[in-house]
């Protein structure tokens, strides 16, 4: 259990950097969300704390310790990847037991760290079995908890839920965040999807083309984007223009809709049914598009029928 | 292959499989007509034989000049096919493994021996191997028999790596594992059957290589060194029960190859 520190820290292949002068701080216990766009830079900022690879410049502390130079035998981490990346040729057991032998723990006490672990992630009865012989999602969790068996000083995830069904990610979502809770360990996970970001994180890091865009919490970064493109990527957008000049972002549920005359007039373009929402995608005057989205109550207004719509200033961001 | 890929029509479909019986014909005839020669009675080669007699296996077996042919190429083959496994395995590692200035030039160098003429390799070899003082040695045998296999280790080892998901190692390495302890307990149990047929074709490499030892032997003799010789010497049938037994082990060494890779599910992506 440690504290993660990133000053600076740059990596360059040539000319192009994939990691520009990144700072973040996390700190003990914290669950912190690394979201990018393939190609943002967030799995090389990953591997670099892994310390699967070397940052150009820049420092890489955890617990205090500086492991910039550090190989990854050497920084204590817990590894997580989409792939599961689970040991073919060895059972569920020998799989959690690997490293705890490599820490010279054997007998009674890593048979019964690895049963902890495994009784953690649900898979008892589990143990000699082969990777082959799970589904995706189980296969997750032996790499779960073959991470965390060894009590890592940090937990890196990379999108390990990224090839899992929907159904199972949202299951797996809610398991793992208790899981990191109920072991406090710190945790970077690394992810393209912004809904699991939201869901799971204490704060979120936004990326792209290896700079930090916003490092806030995941109501703060919905809310108040530090930009067009924190705004964009985190959900949709309503870019409105505001009385000084500037322009402000409202996010589709605070848009309010109503029968036509009310509000500003708008004319409904395409009426999307959500299940709990309905989203509409509506255009104002001068062609101005506006997303609202409303609870669904029963009846929805149908593409082409005249509404109006409304909203607080106050639900308005500016961004630049 | 599938069937797509040649192409829908049931006469395209056809032809081809005419081609490849035709191929196979033409490959095993001469194999059809060498095996049944070497059970011959007749005193020289004699194609059908006019009795059966195992007198051709007895001379092969009991004449000590064979035997220590025979012995030679064992010799040579056994340590030039571990040598080439360990050389060719660490070269092939490294290169999928690795991102570095050069890596295909590097590459293009260690596989030069199987693309580059026979011939040019062996010339090449008797120079070097005379400036050093190595021909004519044994040593000097096992040294170009390594090279001459390190290409095809690094082949079949190549594609069973690349097909190894890296990040297995890296989750290892960040579990506390040396690259060492990785390699020992992650990479090689996985590996295993591509390693053995890695093996097997260095191993038959060497005991099938002509060329090259012919050139840089010296009074050596290995086994299709000396069927040569006695081929152009006199026609004796010795030779063709000699070539009947290296057919039956190359068989029996390629049906275990096929075996353990098609076992461990790896027989299509090394062989095709």
């Amino acid at each position: 259990m440690s504290d993660i520190r990133l000053e600076g820290v740059t990596k360059r292949y040539g000319t192009f950097a994939a990691a520009d002068s990144v700072d973040l701080s996390v700190t003990q216990g914290e669950f912190v969300t690394i979201l990018g766009p393939s190609g943002s830079g967030k799995t090389t900022l990953l591997s670099l704390i892994a310390g699967l690879n070397r940052p150009t410049s820049g420092r890489i502390s955890i617990g205090g310790r500086d492991v910039t130079e550090a190989t990854a035998q050497e920084r204590n981490i817990g590894l997580v990847f989409q792939s599961y990346a689970l040991f073919p040729h060895m059972t569920v057991l020998q799989n959690v037991l690997f490293p705890l032998g490599v820490r010279r723990i054997g007998g009674a006490e890593a048979g019964r760290l690895a049963r902890d672990a495994l009784k953690l992630v649900r898979l008892d009865g589990f143990e000699g079995r082969r990777p082959s012989q799970l589904s995706g999602g189980q296969q997750q969790r032996v790499a779960l908890a073959r991470a965390v068996v060894f009590k890592p000083d940090i937990l890196l995830l990379d999108e390990p839920l990224g090839a899992l069904d929907r159904k199972l990610r949202e299951e797996l979502q809610v398991e793992l965040k208790q899981l990191q809770r109920s072991l406090g360990v710190t945790t970077i996970l690394v992810t393209h999807d912004q809904e699991e970001a939201l869901s799971l994180s204490d704060r979120i890091m936004v990326l792209d083309k290896g700079r930090v865009q916003q490092v806030a919490a995941p109501t703060e970064a919905y809310l108040k984007p530090a930009n067009r493109f924190v705004a964009e990527f985190l959900g949709i957008a309503n870019f409105v223009g505001l009385p000084d000049g500037r322009q402000g972002v409202i996010r589709p549920e605070r848009v309010r809709l109503m029968a036509a005359g009310q509000g500003l007039p708008a004319r409904v373009v395409e009426a999307i049914y959500l299940g709990q929402m309905v989203r509409y995608h509506l255009a104002l005057e001068g062609n101005q598009s506006v997303v609202a989205a409303v609870p669904f109550l029963g009846a929805a207004h149908a593409p082409g029928e005249r509404v109006s719509v409304s909203w607080e200033s106050a639900d308005v961001w500016p961004v630049t | 292959m599938n069937r797509e890929a040649i192409g829908g029509s049931i006469w395209a479909r056809r032809g081809v499989a005419a081609m490849g019986v035709f191929g196979l014909v033409f490959l095993t005839v001469p194999l059809a007509i060498v095996i049944p020669m070497s059970f011959s009675s007749a005193r020289a080669l004699t194609f059908p034989p006019p009795s059966l007699s195992l007198r051709w296996y007895e001379t092969f077996f009991g004449d000590p000049r064979w035997m220590e042919a025979m012995w030679t190429s064992v010799l040579v083959a056994a340590i030039s096919s571990a040598a080439a496994l360990v050389l060719g395995g660490l070269a092939a590692y490294g290169l999928r493994r690795g991102s570095f200035k050069g890596r295909d030039w590097a590459e293009g160098n260690f596989m030069a021996p199987l693309i580059v003429p026979t011939i040019i390799v062996a010339i090449a070899l008797y120079l070097a191997l005379a400036k050093i003082g190595l021909l004519g040695s044994l040593l000097g045998l096992v040294v170009a028999h390594t090279l001459l296999n390190v290409p095809l280790v690094m082949m079949v080892l190549g594609v069973a790596i690349r097909e190894f998901d890296q990040r297995i190692e890296q989750v290892a390495w960040s579990l506390g594992a040396s690259w060492g302890y990785t390699m020992r307990k992650i990479v090689l149990p996985n590996l295993a059957p591509s390693v053995f047929a890695a093996w097997i074709f260095a191993f038959i490499g060497s005991f099938d290589e002509v060329i090259v030892t012919s050139f840089i032997a010296g009074k050596y003799e290995t086994v299709p060194k000396k069927m040569f010789n006695e081929l152009v010497l006199e026609v004796n049938p010795t030779i063709t029960a000699v070539a009947t037994l290296l057919i039956f082990f190359t068989v029996l060494a390629l049906a275990a190859v096929a075996f353990i890779l098609g076992r461990a599910g790896k027989l299509k992506q090394t062989l095709v």
